[in-house]
């Protein structure tokens, strides 16, 4: 078995489900494209060809019909993976998602299980407006009963796969466009990662230091991991030293580690591309806040979309995406 | 040595040349096994996957966004 291979996202999710369907015949996908096309962000390239088209089944454009589906299918003893095409279309199937997958578990007094994967891409930055570029992490995260994960690497992206579909709770798996390392889509080199062959798990709830360092704390997610280090570089020139933290879940939070992070460097940026306000840079500032303000040298700031749809403009869409400059600026003005 | 060729007759060269090499799944210097997929390439909006010719060292010739086509060499594998 060699593990020197370095796969993009895309195939390190592809892959994962292909383990779990071979070990587990329970395990089926479901969505818009993800049979013949292979998923239209690559997540289920080849999956069609090795299991065929009862356990691959391409669907209508009929979200409500079909994560409605999943949710009765999870519920009778199987392992949907259901694929909501672009997270932005919820719209037509929040109902499905927030008062069946979430709730039933709930509602049946523990007695029923919801094991199913709503997989589902994420983020702009490529000039596909405003029904298309949204994260929608706070949206999801903010309603109880589901698990929500947002991986910024293949290795973290195939391990948290393989925990997903093995975990008794609906997982809203949001995967983001520009990281899945298409042929047509650029991506950052560092998406893409060495991934071992065999199957593994990475538990929900762990947040990763992907830098260390002494001086500012930045908090992240996603794409967004890629900027702050490339905004983590830039200061390092000028002798700050900036610790980065990839969340890789957000549901469940490793408050924990975010808690130890900003004791240690008295200095917190967070940095989510989704909605600035009630979303996860508040909840994570309300942390620290909530456990001891005292260990703040100075006033946390927050990076994230202004309170606009994202603009189709390219020029108007750069200016509201948090990126590498505007990262290290704010860093550096907490350290003024 | 072995070369890494793209092969003939994956797409119909006559109505799009060139293609691109999208990415590269091991490092220049990799060891790699006989039919492991080292590389992809992408002409218009498809993919396909190149394999390693041979147990040996990878040898990355084109980059990736390079451009290829039917029969270009985009690297080697030394057995040796």
């Amino acid at each position: 078995m060699s593990s020197n291979r370095i796969l993009p996202v895309s195939r390190a999710i592809s892959e994962a489900i292909a383990q779990e369907m071979r070990a587990d015949p329970s395990v089926f996908v479901m969505g818009e494209d993800i049979g013949t096309y292979g998923g239209i962000f690559g997540a289920t390239a080849g999956l069609l060809d090795e299991f065929g088209e009862t356990r691959v089944r391409d669907t209508p454009i009929s979200e409500t019909g079909f994560i409605g589906a999943g949710v009765g299918a999870a519920m009778s003893g199987m392992r949907p993976i259901v694929e909501l095409m672009f997270v932005d279309f919820f719209g037509v199937c929040m109902d499905s998602i927030y008062n069946l997958a979430a709730k039933n578990t709930y509602f049946s007094g523990g007695n029923c299980k919801v094991p199913m994967v709503i997989m589902t891409a994420t983020g702009g930055g490529y000039s596909d407006a405003g029904q298309h570029s949204q994260t929608l992490h706070g949206t999801f995260a903010h309603l109880p009963g589901l698990k929500v994960v947002a991986p910024s690497n293949a290795y973290d992206a195939k391990g948290l796969m393989t925990t997903a579909i093995r975990d008794d709770s609906p997982v809203i798996f949001m995967f983001h466009k520009g990281l899945q390392g298409l042929a047509w889509m650029a991506s950052p080199d560092a998406a893409a990662t060495v991934v071992p062959e065999d199957a593994y798990e990475i538990p929900f709830g762990q947040a990763k230091v992907v830098r260390e360092g002494k001086d500012v704390t930045i908090i992240t997610l996603s794409m967004m991991v890629h900027r702050a280090l490339a905004a983590a570089e830039a200061l390092a020139k000028e002798g700050i030293d900036a610790e980065v933290v990839d969340l890789r879940t957000i549901v469940p939070l490793d408050r924990e580690t975010i808690l130890i992070s900003v004791a240690k460097t008295g200095r917190l940026i967070v940095v989510d591309e989704d909605y600035k306000s009630f979303g996860v840079t508040g909840e994570i500032i309300a942390t620290v806040a909530e456990h001891d303000p005292s260990c703040l040298k100075a006033p946390p700031r927050r990076l994230a979309v202004p309170d606009v749809p994202i603009p189709y403009s390219r020029v108007m869409e750069r200016f509201v995406l948090p990126n590498a400059d505007t990262i290290a600026d704010a860093a550096r003005a907490t350290l003024r | 040595m072995a070369d890494i060729v793209i092969p003939e007759g994956l797409w119909d060269a006559g109505v799009t040349p060139e293609g691109v090499v999208s990415n590269w799944f091991y490092a220049d210097g990799a060891t790699v096994s006989k039919g492991d997929v080292v590389a992809e390439i992408m002409v218009e909006k498809s993919t396909f996957d190149i394999e390693a010719p041979t147990d040996g060292v990878l040898r990355r010739t084109i980059a990736k966004d390079g451009v290829i086509r039917p029969g270009s060499v985009i690297g080697a594998v030394d057995a040796g």
